[in-house]
């Protein structure tokens, strides 16, 4: 369980983190979901005690890191894939890692091997690809058998059948009762093994739910598609059943505020031709995106456009970037 | 509600197991043991400080060999005054060497006390250094042996203050090492941290006494007459109280005085000077550990 309350941290003037409270809990996956810079990295640092707290709490397991009594059986972490020395093997890594906890080899070997990194453990983890060392990086979380694992971005640089892997491994330890907190940029990645979704952007909480609540709340959730010989014939019925409509290209009608019956039977009524008729379903990615644009500490020249001036008087005094 | 209760059961039971699960400090000593003797800078390290000990040892013996009152062990310094850099490199190498590649992450997660880190960490640099000065030892007497056997003068290593100076050296050695580690541990990013090591221990004693001669000028008039009261000269004592200096009185005879113009330190004060230039680096180290962010 790690419970975050209140968590503000600041640099200087730069407020990273600003008034956080989220909850993980045992035997979910808690995706933890923002933009660069929008304070993901700090608040997992500052839950592994690296860093202090400018105010407010994190606590694992009803405890503050640093008083943990053995912290690599409590908590994996996983912060950051060069946090290893590149001229020690992983054998070695692992190994000393191990020693503070009075860990043995075998729980080192055991490691490597559920790890996939048998034929590269005796070499020194500087000749590493990314996608190694993103899995030294995991072993190392593994090491101690953890209630609790935090992992930033693992996902990160990993080949297919990689991101396979750590998506069975964290719905596998979360189904032996584990908490996990697992932080992406990737929405899709956390759409496909998180329970909950953490979203936060500029360092405050945009919204902590479910995936498929987060999906609902999508714009263009329960839009109706309609393709149609006569366009402005059914949108003309359509808007007298008090439905919002939208053309989409040539013979292309989003409906909003009504059902697919309704467009089919309201096509019937009027005669057009229905051509393609669905629902679309909104989607995480657009969730995300629709959340978290006022608060995209980077736009592009085209974010910029889009959502740019408009809401940066909300945001504003929340600060610039880290 | 049978879930939650046996996870609380089994996360208690963990609990009181944890203590003796956690990280202790010979746990510690023993994590940052394995973490030194793992990369190849410090067999490097030490290979080199061991061969620069025997081959200039072995050449200054030679070159004085030949002279009327050849002692062979006045010899066995010579190379070590110069292995001290190995020590001291490797020091600080071990200092920056987690914070300069991200590896500190790991280990102060794995043990959040980070002053027992910075301890365990003392403890193996200062082991380390004692072998490494060991080596280097044997690797003079090793040098030095056949100048000696090609004059038929046998080497006494028990004789007169040799056995001080033997020792002198080997506390210099590993006190390098320990001083490049506090400095290391200070600054965390190799470049300056090196630089500031090499400066203080032999760049400024000799910039000091070159900018002196510098300011007085060549030596004009009658030489100054010897007196029994010596004054005492700024950039003299400047020099004797820096680190390089303090360390080195350890390997000189308690007989010849100090450098003229400088309080002579003696051997034991020498020691004492020099670890006190180890021990602010180090606290200082220590705080900003304790009191600041590690990022």
């Amino acid at each position: 369980m790690i419970e975050v309350e209140a968590l503000t941290k600041r640099y200087g003037t730069t407020t990273a983190v600003d008034g956080l409270s989220f909850t993980a809990r045992p035997g979910t996956v808690t995706g933890f979901l923002g933009p660069n810079g929008a304070g993901k990295s700090t608040t997992m640092r500052v839950i592994v005690g690296l860093e202090r707290p400018t105010a407010g709490t994190a606590t694992v397991g009803g405890m503050r890191y640093a008083d943990l009594p053995a912290p690599l059986h409590a908590v994996g972490v996983m912060l950051d894939a060069r946090s290893v020395h590149p001229g020690r093997t992983a054998v070695k890594h692992l190994l000393a890692h191990a020693r503070t906890h009075g860990i043995g080899r075998a729980r080192v070997d055991e490691v490597i091997a559920m790890t996939g990194l048998e034929s590269v453990a005796r070499r020194r983890a500087g000749t590493f690809s990314l996608g190694m060392g993103q899995r030294l990086g995991i072993a190392t979380a593994l090491l101690g058998d953890p209630e609790t694992l935090i992992l930033d971005e693992p996902v990160n640089g990993l080949d297919p059948d990689g991101v396979l892997w750590v998506r069975r491994l964290v719905r596998d330890l979360a189904a032996e009762g584990r908490t996990v907190l697992l932080s992406s940029h990737l929405m899709h990645e956390l759409a496909l093994c998180a329970d909950r979704v953490v979203i936060i952007g500029r360092g405050r909480l945009l919204a902590d739910a479910t995936v498929q609540e987060i999906v609902d709340r999508s714009e263009r959730a329960g839009t109706v598609r309609v393709r149609t010989a006569s366009p402005e014939v059914l949108a003309r019925a359509l808007l007298a059943l008090g439905a919002d409509v939208a053309p989409q290209g040539p013979g292309v009608l989003h409906v909003r505020g009504t059902t697919v019956d309704e467009v089919g039977a309201a096509a019937g009524r009027c005669g057009a031709t229905v051509l393609e008729l669905s629902t679309e379903g909104g989607s995480l990615e657009e969730a995300y995106l629709q959340l978290t644009a006022d608060s995209v500490e980077y736009h592009g020249r085209a974010g910029d456009q889009h959502h740019g001036r408009s809401t940066a008087d909300v945001s504003a005094p929340i600060g610039g970037s880290r | 509600m049978t879930a939650p209760a046996a996870l609380s059961a089994r996360a208690r039971g963990r609990d009181a197991a944890a203590v003796h699960r956690g990280p202790t400090f010979p746990r510690v000593v023993a994590s940052e043991w394995t973490k030194v003797l793992s990369l190849r800078s410090t067999a490097w390290i030490a290979i080199v400080t061991v061969v620069v000990s025997w081959v200039v040892t072995y050449l200054s013996a030679n070159a004085s060999s030949g002279d009327p009152g050849f002692d062979p062990s006045a010899s066995l310094p010579d190379g070590l005054a110069l292995s001290q850099i190995g020590t001291l490199v490797l020091g600080v190498l071990v200092g920056t060497g987690e914070f300069r590649t991200g590896a500190f992450r790991t280990t102060f997660t794995a043990v959040p006390r980070r002053l027992s880190v910075l301890a365990a960490r003392t403890v193996v640099v200062a082991v380390v250094g004692a072998l490494v000065a060991a080596l280097a030892l044997v690797a003079a007497v090793l040098g030095v042996l056949p100048a000696a056997r090609s004059r038929d003068i046998p080497l006494d290593l028990t004789a007169d203050w040799t056995p001080q100076m033997l020792l002198g050296s080997a506390l210099m050695l590993l006190g390098m090492a320990v001083l490049g580690l506090a400095i290391g541990s200070l600054l965390r990013r190799t470049v300056p941290a090196m630089t500031l090591a090499l400066a203080l221990v032999f760049v400024v004693p000799v910039a000091l006494s070159l900018a002196s001669e510098l300011v007085a000028g060549p030596p004009t008039g009658p030489a100054p007459v010897e007196t029994d009261v010596v004054e005492l000269d700024p950039v003299s004592t400047a020099v004797a109280l820096l680190p390089g200096d303090a360390a080195f009185r350890m390997t000189t005879d308690p007989e010849a005085g100090g450098v003229d113009g400088a309080p002579d330190l003696g051997p034991v004060g020498g020691g004492l000077v020099f670890g006190a230039w180890i021990l602010l680096p180090l606290v200082a180290a220590g705080v900003r550990l304790r009191t600041r962010d590690v990022t």
